[in-house]
């Protein structure tokens, strides 16, 4: 299901994912890297990283990791990404994988960060995409999950609820041509833990200091662990 | 060499990376098939475009006998 909703959007994907949010997910991911704060020289993975969105800022922020290694179940999302990243000049250093996040094709203790943004909701099995990503961290390597979450605040939670499940369909059908697959994503939303059940998800996993943010009044949440 | 497949090569770098998701075992790269071969696993992973798909439901099973050719091993 996952893999067909995303082959059918790969191309939109990225115009979509501004005309959804307003372009605010641009602030999320802007967050999300401040605290990864990505330093020198360390191997960055990013899993269910799609076009490379995720991957372009860690290397704007800090153009001397080491490297980053990209996974994506969609293989049309990685060719987009790939594209992408070859019209900007970017491909040193960027490694471009089809994978599934709950079997990583990594070994174990192989990298120093690992990141997942807006991908954790579409994996079958959270607790095995999250060992899957405590046994490839390297020990002091860190987690970090941005994803929707649960809005606190009593008129936002209304109108967001009005939102994603009649506009969010509307625009994928205007822009995408695909109103199917952005209710999938409406209701994918839903279903997802909220930030304190994803907080215990992440411990029993076992990351240590897990801690969350929550960004625009808990529309999006960034949950970050650390293997000790 | 008229061998060499079309499209981008794969990074040895990421070669050198990469394990079987199922298995975790090692692979080894078969430059001709554009497959990453996992014989723990019997499942041979396509490389398409330089890409590796690196799922196990579009691996292709190796067949009874299809041993490690000792000219081509990379580990």
């Amino acid at each position: 299901m996952v893999r067909a909703v995303f082959d059918s959007v790969a191309e939109r994907y990225d115009l979509m994912n501004d005309l959804m949010s307003g372009g605010i997910h641009r602030l999320w991911k802007a967050a999300l890297i401040d605290w990864l704060a990505p330093r020198p020289g360390r191997h960055y993975l990013d899993v269910a990283g799609g076009t490379g969105d995720i991957a372009m800022r860690i290397l704007d922020r800090q153009p001397l990791v080491g490297r980053v290694t990209l996974i994506d179940i969609n293989y049309q999302m990685l060719r987009v990404g790939r594209g992408k990243a070859i019209n900007k000049g970017r491909l040193a250093n960027l490694d471009w994988v089809t994978g599934d996040a709950m079997a990583l094709p990594l070994p174990g203790n192989a990298v120093d960060a690992y990141t997942i943004a807006f991908g954790m909701r579409n994996v079958t099995h959270i607790e095995r995409a999250l060992a899957e990503a405590h046994r490839v961290l390297r020990p002091g390597g860190r987690f970090l999950c941005l994803e929707f979450s649960r809005v606190f605040l009593p008129v936002l939670d209304k109108l967001y609820d009005r939102y994603s499940f009649n506009v969010l369909p509307l625009l994928g059908r205007i822009v995408a041509q695909d109103a199917e697959s952005y209710r999938y994503l409406a209701e994918s939303i839903r279903r997802f833990p909220d930030q304190a059940t994803y907080l215990g998800l992440v411990r029993a996993a076992g990351f240590r200091n897990v801690t969350y943010r929550n960004v625009s009044g808990g529309i999006a949440a960034i949950h970050s662990g650390w293997k000790i | 060499m008229n061998e060499e497949p079309s499209g981008p090569a794969v990074d040895p770098r990421l070669l050198d990376l990469l394990v079987c998701p199922l298995s975790k075992g090692p692979l080894r790269y078969d430059r001709l098939r554009q497959e990453l071969v996992s014989d723990q696993a019997g499942l041979a992973y396509p490389i398409r475009d330089g890409i590796p798909i690196m799922l196990v439901d579009e691996a292709r099973p190796l067949e009874e006998g299809e041993g490690i050719p000792s000219s081509i091993r990379v580990d």
